[in-house]
């Protein structure tokens, strides 16, 4: 090996070179390239030419060498930004800063939790309850002092981070463990066309995507799965499986026990015109149950809070006869003879409360209550004491899956509610994974994907789109392991990304509505003498029959910096695309025109609707589309070219069979499904 | 006050303790078992090279928590080490590089126990570490290294029976093999959920048949209530006693009876109730095809049913093998898992069938162990190891290496250059055997700075006479893999350690706990292409 160099020096700024084999590599250097058609024996001495190149610093060495002096100037001059700072990003973060990345940005709003640390490894014991974002740049930075990295203890979707900040970036990674986050993200990405590389893993699964506007499919170009809600009635008075006593428990007990209130999310209300006399009956149970709260810290609060909960609500829906004729009634439950059969599970309270695995029975359910309902109380108290006098929200206390108070209440309660509905209880390891939507996570798993989309993020830094492949792990593919197929094209349907997007430099103290339909989108957009429509998320502002606002100034109409307006081309034939006008702020215009495109030097290429209508993704202010999480495509909308294939496939597009079955020049990819079907996609984890 | 409130939840004796909530996120993989095997392993790394991807294995097997690794290794850090290896600082600098690496490696779980070897600027003794400091669960060695020192290493493993995985990491290259000490069965497959259900329709034992008719004997008087709530278990093992009342006492077998089968279940339904339809009738027609077929005995349980012995001594994993053999010869079927999936049923009716099939299975179990009882070496057979063995039993998996087969390379590069000839014509992903050769060309060439390519193409045609015989494309294939493990000169992208460290620590996990599939044997992977292969060899 070459003793340290002491002499550092920059490396030259090579003209991209193509790679012969057509794989996609980062460019080889001189030596490499001119030998990939040379036939061997008149292969230059690799050794020779190496002497020749600019001598990279000693701890890049390795870098310069495969990577070659082109894609090194790539990755040093690259801005990138890390969305998520957890399982992925440790890994992400430690891979950019050994790769040689220039300039990383980190955002993330969580906290390091005990539960982290079998695999986010640049925290530790010490770090938690500390900021992720934070102990991550100065665990990695340490590492390399060369470079530059910010990190944010913020949310992606606060409003410093708009598209004008994300428009300041080569290249985006999202690390992230939502699917609201991820959307968000996906839909900034597109907005400042920045291109985005997807990753996500559960368990042993795992996936890298690379998402390019215009190019290659958006995350939201698939459906993806929605956590599930439940109807109110199912939850509250019907409950038929562990699953709806959990989430009575953790929802409905505990929010409006020790928390702001019952959680909506959890419910879905669509059945509920079905039932109004029963919501009604619901509102009121709720009610009565804030009344008890007054009694939080006496001793006669859990007896109050279980007559009610498992004896007076249970009676009156076990006299809705109605209800019982296809269900199993439920059998109230009576506080002090289950007390009574309670003492020797009472006598070894400790020993249940170390029992993870096990199914405790009623009577030790009703220890593990009245405890846990003990310690919460207690803390609550605390935290009113500590509150006094204080302005503010009162303090709440919510379900943590790693908050062992809040997780053995849900848990006993959960299981009691089964008891008088005759389901089976659950072991509180089986309950926290249930109420806590657990995704088991490793790193080893973590640290194959980060690395892989890193592989990939030489592509991108190349603009090789067309060479980015989507990766997938195929753990019971024990003859690939990693699976892939080619980028997928974007889903001409996709509510997300097939709407045509565009940003626009407005002083919104000067410029009229007017300004805005005749400047930008008759004259730059090119809609000419187009019938068409302007929205925001309040309603229409114009249309050929809606005139009046046109004379009044963006900020009278309540447009804002970091808004979005949506442009509906009205004509029947051939219309434009919907267009989504980012509104960014700027009050320094040299022009005389008060409004002017972000991107005033191309002329802007939007194109046309395909043939079928085209659901409407609302856009809300200063956030991505929302889609409800229920967003189906029409059946027959997606063609085979742009549908996701559920699991990692085995086969690669190879270019001379792409010629062959697709004379039409539609990129056609073969589907050959391994046998894991239905694994893949579902990728939630951080 | 400021506003923000923060809960800090005290500290409870009762509550689960810090080590299953920092493990938590695994425990849901591979269990307390899989934990606790993890935690009594000590994995030995043997270092060379520029050093990384065996340090970035261990440090995926530290963070879930084996016992305790040692790292032999008598590099010392340089500068170009910093820019690869994450677990180097500028604090290291010409010292040695396993201290260094082993002193930053415990700070990512205080649990593990890290040493180090050689001390005190000694030189490294191989046969020292692997006498002395053992035994080691498995045996973990970077490439290059001297041809003496893996040959020491795959004597002890041999001897010890201990698992040994060579990995290869240069450039955007990257390979790694293990090699199993014998054979390696796998009682704990995890497999797919929906693809373990086992509700034996077509040989219903008396207990269950017994409910069903109970159930169903005046099937058509039943009101709309019970009819709609039949599970579908007892409407499925109905109808099929009514069709073998017309069909010669036989079960639908082919696939035209099972949807003639299927057909007769549809129509049965009710239809003129309020709902239009029955839930219960809906779960019974979907199951058909999936659930009425006899039992059958899985490819992957034949071989374990199937493989000879060379000698007498046996783990318990045979004697439980052997005594579910025997089951399976007097029963005609394996024992019973004993789950059963959710269906629509009145949640009593669902508790007692759920006990039917519970009760049957247990019964299964209790008559394997008294055959496990009965063979020599069975009484120490803890009864939890055969219930485990007997709800796996479809699903048992072993892993037959045939080490040491002299022709078994020849044989694999025949397929792989025939597969060559395909991808030619775009009808396969072309195999990545080309890197393997390289890397294997290469595997104790300690840098390949002064060589050239041609000097590697002659080495891997050594290996692969055939090589020689190639046209011109297939053997360009090979040329530009010894030119890329060239331009590597001998040295690691730690992407590519990183994605190697992640899978060469997943395989070890496998193979500590024992649960889940390793692969056999040698996956090769290509950073440029982000393309992995595996091929026995």
């Amino acid at each position: 090996m070459d003793p340290p160099q002491t002499k550092a020096s920059t490396p030259a700024i090579a003209t991209p070179a193509t790679n012969g084999a057509g794989a996609g590599a980062p460019a080889p250097p001189p030596s490499s390239t001119s030998t990939q058609t040379t036939p061997a024996g008149t292969t230059p001495p690799a050794r020779a030419l190496q002497r020749q190149r600019p001598a990279p610093k000693p701890r890049d060495k390795f870098y310069f060498q495969s990577l070659g002096p082109s894609a090194t100037f790539n990755v040093k001059q690259a801005r990138v930004l890390m969305v998520g700072a957890g399982g992925i990003g440790c890994e992400l973060l430690k891979n950019l800063v050994l790769t040689g990345f220039g300039e990383i940005e980190v955002v993330d709003l969580d906290t390091i939790d005990l539960s982290n640390l079998n695999r986010q490894f640049l925290f530790r014991h010490e770090h938690i309850k500390k900021s992720k974002a934070l102990v991550a740049k100065e665990a990695a930075q340490a590492f390399n002092p060369q470079v530059n990295i910010v990190a944010h203890h913020a949310n992606i979707k606060d409003s410093q981070f708009n598209v004008r900040w994300f428009r300041g970036f080569t290249l985006v990674f999202n690390a992230l463990d939502n699917l609201e986050a991820r959307r968000h993200v996906n839909w900034m990405c597109l907005a400042a066309d920045v291109p985005l590389i997807e990753s996500g893993t559960t368990g042993f699964n795992g996936n890298v995507q690379v998402i390019k506007k215009g190019v290659t499919a958006c995350y939201d170009c698939t459906e993806k799965p929605v956590p599930k809600s439940f109807p109110v009635c199912t939850i509250r008075s019907t409950p038929s499986q562990p699953i709806h006593c959990i989430v009575w428990g953790k929802s409905y007990l505990l929010s409006e026990v020790f928390g702001a209130s019952e959680d909506e999310a959890a419910y879905d209300h669509s059945e509920d015109a079905d039932n109004a006399a029963e919501i009604v009956e619901l509102k009121k149970e709720a009610a009565a149950l804030r009344e008890i709260r007054e009694s939080l810290g006496t001793g006669a609060f859990p007896q109050l809070l279980f007559d009610k909960v498992f004896n007076a609500d249970i009676v009156r829906l076990a006299s809705m006869e109605d209800v019982w004729k296809s269900r199993k009634k439920p059998q109230p439950l009576d506080y002090r003879t289950l007390l009574e059969r309670s003492s020797s599970a009472l006598a070894s309270k400790e020993q249940i409360l170390r029992d993870d695995q096990r199914c405790w029975s009623l009577e030790e359910n009703l220890v593990v209550f009245i405890d846990s309902l003990d310690r919460l109380s207690k803390r609550m108290l605390e935290l009113k004491k500590a509150h006094q006098g204080a302005s503010g929200p009162e303090p709440v206390i919510e379900f943590d899956k790693d908050d062992v108070d809040t997780l053995d209440f849900v848990a006993a309660a959960a299981n009691i509610r089964s008891a008088v509905f005759g389901i089976e209880p659950k072991s509180r390891f089986d309950i926290k994974e249930m109420a806590g939507n657990i995704i088991p996570a490793i790193a080893t798993t973590n640290a194959i994907v980060a690395s892989l989309s890193v592989l990939q993020a030489f592509k991108v830094l190349r603009g090789e789109f067309q060479q980015t492949k989507e990766l997938f792990l195929a753990p019971s593919n024990l003859n690939r392991l990693i699976g892939y197929t080619r980028y997928s094209l974007p889903n001409p349907d996709c509510p997300v990304c097939s709407v045509y997007q565009t940003s626009v430099f407005v002083d919104l103290s000067k410029a009229t509505l007017n300004d805005l339909v005749d400047d930008f989108v008759r004259l730059q957009l090119g809609y000419g003498d187009k019938e068409f429509a302007v929205s925001n998320e309040l309603g229409p502002l114009y249309d050929p029959e809606e005139t009046e606002n046109l004379p009044k100034k963006l900020s009278e109409l309540g447009i804002k910096g970091d808004t979005y307006l949506t442009v509906i081309d009205e004509d029947d034939e051939d219309p434009f695309v919907n267009v989504v006008i980012n509104i960014e702020e700027a009050t320094d215009l040299v022009e005389d025109k008060p409004i002017k495109a972000v991107a005033a030097d191309q002329k802007p290429q939007i194109p046309r609707r395909p043939k079928k209508v085209q659901p409407v993704a609302v856009v809300a202010n200063g956030t991505a589309p929302q889609l409800n999480g229920k967003r189906r495509l029409e059946p027959d909308a997606a063609e085979p070219s742009t549908k996701r294939r559920r699991s990692a496939s085995e086969a690669e597009e190879p270019q001379a069979k792409k010629a062959k079955t697709a004379p039409s020049g539609r990129d056609d990819v073969i589907v050959i499904d391994d046998d894991e079907t239905g694994q893949g996609v579902v990728v939630l984890d951080d | 006050m400021t506003e923000v409130i923060t809960q800090t939840p005290p500290i409870l004796t009762g509550a689960p303790s810090d080590k299953e909530r920092k493990y938590d996120r695994q425990l849901r993989l591979w269990a307390a078992s899989g934990q606790a095997a993890l935690e009594s392993s000590h994995i030995l790394l043997v270092n060379s090279g520029t050093g990384t991807v065996g340090i970035e294995t261990l440090k995926n097997l530290v963070l879930p928590g084996i016992g305790k690794f040692t790292i032999a290794d008598d590099a010392i850090v340089r500068d170009s080490d910093l820019g690869v290896n994450f677990f180097l600082d500028e604090d290291g600098l010409g010292k040695s590089r396993a201290q260094h690496c082993t002193e930053l490696l415990v700070e990512l779980n205080p649990e593990v126990q890290g040493d180090w070897f050689p001390k005190n600027g000694e030189p490294l003794s191989l046969p020292d570490v692997l006498g002395n400091e053992g035994p080691y669960t498995a045996v973990l060695y970077a490439l290059p290294v001297h041809p003496r020192c893996e040959l020491l290493l795959q004597e002890y493993c041999n001897q010890n029976k201990t698992p040994l995985i060579a990995v290869h990491s240069t450039g955007f290259y990257a390979d790694f093999k293990i090699t199993f000490p014998g054979p390696f069965p796998v009682v704990e497959t995890h497999p797919d959920v929906t693809a373990t259900t086992d509700l034996r329709l077509l040989s219903p034992w008396d207990e269950l048949i017994d409910f069903a008719r109970g159930m169903t004997k005046d099937i058509d008087s039943l009101d709309n209530h019970e009819h709609g709530h039949l599970p579908f278990v007892v409407i499925l093992l109905h109808y099929l006693d009514v069709w073998k009342a017309t069909h010669n006492s036989a079960y639908p077998s082919t696939y035209a009876e099972k949807v003639a089968f299927r057909k007769m279940v549809s129509e049965a339904a009710r239809t003129d109730n309020p709902e239009g339809g029955e839930e219960n009738f809906d779960e019974a027609v979907a199951a058909v095809l999936k659930t009425v077929s006899p039992p059958s005995l899985p490819g992957d349980v034949k071989e374990v049913f199937a493989y000879e012995h060379d000698s007498p001594i046996r783990s318990s994993f045979w004697i439980i093998a052997d005594a579910v053999k025997e089951f399976y010869e007097k029963h005609g079927c394996l024992p019973l898992p004993g789950g059963l999936p959710d269906m629509k049923a009145q949640s009593s009716v669902y508790i007692q069938l759920q006990n039917i099939y519970k009760r049957k299975a247990r019964r299964d179990a209790a008559e394997v162990f008294e055959s496990v009882r009965r063979a020599s070496g069975g009484d120490a057979i803890d009864p939890a190891e055969v219930d485990l063995f007997c709800k796996n039993a479809a699903f048992v998996k072993l892993i037959n290496p045939k080490n040491n087969d002299p022709e078994r390379l020849l044989e694999v590069a025949d397929e792989e250059l025939a597969n060559d000839e395909m991808a030619k014509e775009g009808i396969m992903p072309p195999s990545l055997f080309p890197i393997y050769l390289a890397l294997r060309a290469t595997a104790y060439t300690p840098s390949v700075e002064t060589s050239f390519p041609e000097d590697i193409l002659k080495d891997m045609m050594t290996l692969v006479p055939q090589l020689g015989d190639q046209e011109p494309y297939a053997h360009e294939r090979y040329e530009q893999a010894a030119q890329e493990v060239i331009r590597g000169a001998s040295g690691e992208l730690h992407n590519v350690s990183a994605v190697m460290g992640g899978m060469v620590a997943q395989e070890m996990i496998k193979i500590i706990t024992k649960q889940y599939i390793p692969i056999n044997n040698t996956c090769i992977f290509d950073g440029i292409g982000s393309r992995c292969q595996v091929l026995r060899l």
